[in-house]
């Protein structure tokens, strides 16, 4: 039995290419059960590719992936019914109701009784329309039969792409709240999600990726106290922005609303009142702001939108 | 496999489209025996003079078996390639693919629980096809005010059915595998249907402008499809005016390969089109 903070999935050095085009290039991640894992990137990052190869849906060019401390290739089926997932969106048959839906999945899976296709509707509040063909559902109800689908099975892994897609404001909150639920069931999380907000509210590791390439995996505390903004109050502007100009551990530095908002190493507010009292210029406020996770993002991809 | 043929079997009985091929195979039974009823009743100028007595006796009993499967061989195929190729396609074409796939125990379980599900359907269909064949004949042999004798009903009769219904089944399944490679390749239903069916009407007339050609390139057709096609076909007890005998549907009398040959052949294409559906299917990334 494996134990919380084991090892759920990991990739080793896994790459993609289609063709010339480098889809992921030498992925390296791990996820602990427990952990509600954040994918984040811009368009074409390479998430869905990634996603894919860790469902077996696409081959990896090299390197592979561990799950349940087993590699992927050797018993794919083993390891892939302890998973549940919704990728790119919800996707169903159209012409059968979402009950329906859950009974052909239940079947393909085997040992799934009309008791647990009840309670995972229940789960979702989707019991009262699950009668109903899933073409006329909507965004939001396609979005939480996808999550039914998902913890049909009880898995050890869960994941969701872009799960609030469509969905109302309470909605989203029942999904967000829902998130970090279902990983404290023992279980981990891999969440893709173009909301770095809701990321930030609900994950507590994101990877970073940028045309097949990780520019950041670590914990969210971790990333978000790597760099740090300070709101510099003076009366000479320009005089301190060129002071802080001339300083090389001074990472951005920028007037916006009669301010300097300034980008500099973690605890650097003292070194950075320092050096502009040395030339005679005194903050009448210095402001520490943290990080945002969007503008660690935006920073890290060169201020690409996110998917 | 079990339980992946189940729940593909789920999908084809609550789908709208399998009742609606089914309805459209009975439809035009009826229809076809309807007209050919009515038009036995009046007389044509320039007809033969037995013009009425030849279409009510292959409305009649013993025909009227053979000639079900006759049609079955030709519209059940196309019926029958539509629902295979949507089938296998539209999995691609509505995204349900990923969620499949990571659902069955293995891509080539999944394929072939598609496939014996499919086939189960289609048996159940020719067997609907050949009763409502049977019950029109009963009412058309009713209506011209002719008896009913069924001395015919011997074992070699129903042998010779029983024969024909499995080759009929052959026939379909190859245009049907035809239409479920295609699907696979295009990653769509509309290539697997429109590759088959446009392969299905086309391919005779390609046929005979080839034996028109003469020399070598009139032996190619015996290497294609519908020529083999008919080779089969013709083994059905209905008269060579009617379709059977030889030449397919109005078709001029022509020398077609042995039966053997178009088994072979037939089976060969049978045999490429699995091989290339399951290899394709297992090795390709499936993506968005």
């Amino acid at each position: 039995m494996m134990e919380k903070n084991d090892v759920i999935l990991k990739t080793v050095g896994l790459s993609k290419n289609f063709g010339s085009l480098k889809a992921v290039s030498n992925l390296n991640i791990e996820l602990y059960r427990g952990d509600v894992f954040a994918f984040l990137g811009p368009n074409g990052a390479g998430k869905s590719t990634t996603v894919g190869m860790i469902l077996n849906l696409v081959n990896p060019t090299s390197g592979h992936v561990e799950l349940f401390g087993r590699r992927l290739s050797d018993n794919p089926w083993l390891a892939l019914r302890r998973i549940g997932a919704v990728i790119e969106g919800p996707a169903f048959y159209p012409y059968l109701s979402g009950w329906d839906n859950l009974a052909v999945l239940a079947r393909s899976i085997g040992g799934i009784g009309n008791q647990r296709i009840t309670e995972v509707l229940e789960r979702v509040n989707l019991l009262d329309r699950s009668k109903d063909r899933y073409s006329h559902y909507s965004m939001g109800m396609k979005q939480r039969l996808g999550i039914a689908s998902t913890l049909l099975r009880d898995p050890e892994l869960i994941i969701l792409d872009e799960p609030t897609n469509g969905l109302d404001p309470a909605g989203t909150k029942e999904i967000r709240d829902l998130i970090p639920k279902l990983a404290h069931e023992s279980r981990a999380v891999l969440l893709c999600s173009h909301l770095l907000h809701e990321v930030e509210l609900v994950c507590n590791r994101v990877a970073i990726l940028k045309q097949g390439v990780t520019l950041a995996n670590a914990p969210i505390g971790e990333l978000l106290t790597q760099g740090q903004v300070l709101e510099v109050k003076v009366a000479d502007l320009p005089g301190a922005l060129a002071v802080l100009k001339t300083l090389d551990w001074i990472k951005s530095a920028k007037v916006e609303n009669s301010s300097l908002i300034v980008e500099a190493p973690a605890n650097s507010g003292a070194r950075l009142n320092q050096a502009l009292a040395e030339k005679g210029i005194f903050a009448s406020e210095l402001i520490s702001r943290s990080a945002s996770l969007e503008s660690v993002f935006l920073q890290l991809t060169g201020g690409t939108e996110v998917e | 496999m079990s339980r992946l043929i189940a729940a593909e079997l789920l999908k084809l009985r609550k789908r709208g489209m399998t009742w609606i091929l089914l309805y459209i195979l009975i439809g035009i039974m009826i229809l076809i025996h309807v007209l050919t009823y009515a038009f036995s009743q009046r007389a044509f100028p320039g007809a033969p003079a037995d013009h009425t007595g030849g279409l009510q006796q292959i409305l009649g009993l013993p025909l009227a078996l053979p000639l079900a499967l006759l049609f079955l061989a030709s519209l059940g195929a196309v019926l029958a390639t539509i629902m295979t190729a949507s089938t296998t396609g539209n999995e691609y074409n509505w995204g349900t693919i990923r969620i499949a796939l990571i659902s069955a125990e293995s891509r080539l379980r999944f394929l072939a629980a598609k496939l014996i599900s499919v086939a189960i359907v289609v048996f159940i269909g020719m067997l609907i096809g050949l009763a409502t064949g049977f019950l029109m004949s009963l009412i058309t042999t009713a209506m011209s005010g002719n008896g009913f004798d069924f001395s015919f009903a011997t074992r070699s009769y129903f042998w010779d059915q029983f024969l024909q219904f499995w080759r009929t089944f052959y026939v379909i399944a190859f245009y049907s595998l035809m239409g479920f490679v295609f699907a696979i390749i295009g990653r769509s239903a509309m290539p697997g249907i429109a590759v088959s069916i446009g392969i299905l009407f086309f391919e005779p007339l390609i046929t005979t402008l080839m034996r028109a050609a003469g020399g070598w390139v009139s032996n190619v057709p015996d290497y294609l499809f519908s020529a083999n096609v008919n080779a089969i076909n013709a083994l059905t007890s209905v008269p060579g005016m009617f379709g059977g005998g030889g030449g397919g549907f109005g078709g001029a009398a022509v020398a077609l390969p042995s039966v053997q040959h178009a088994y072979v052949v037939l089976g060969v294409y049978i045999l490429v089109f699995l091989a290339a559906g399951f290899y394709l299917f297992r090795k390709r990334d499936v993506t968005g």
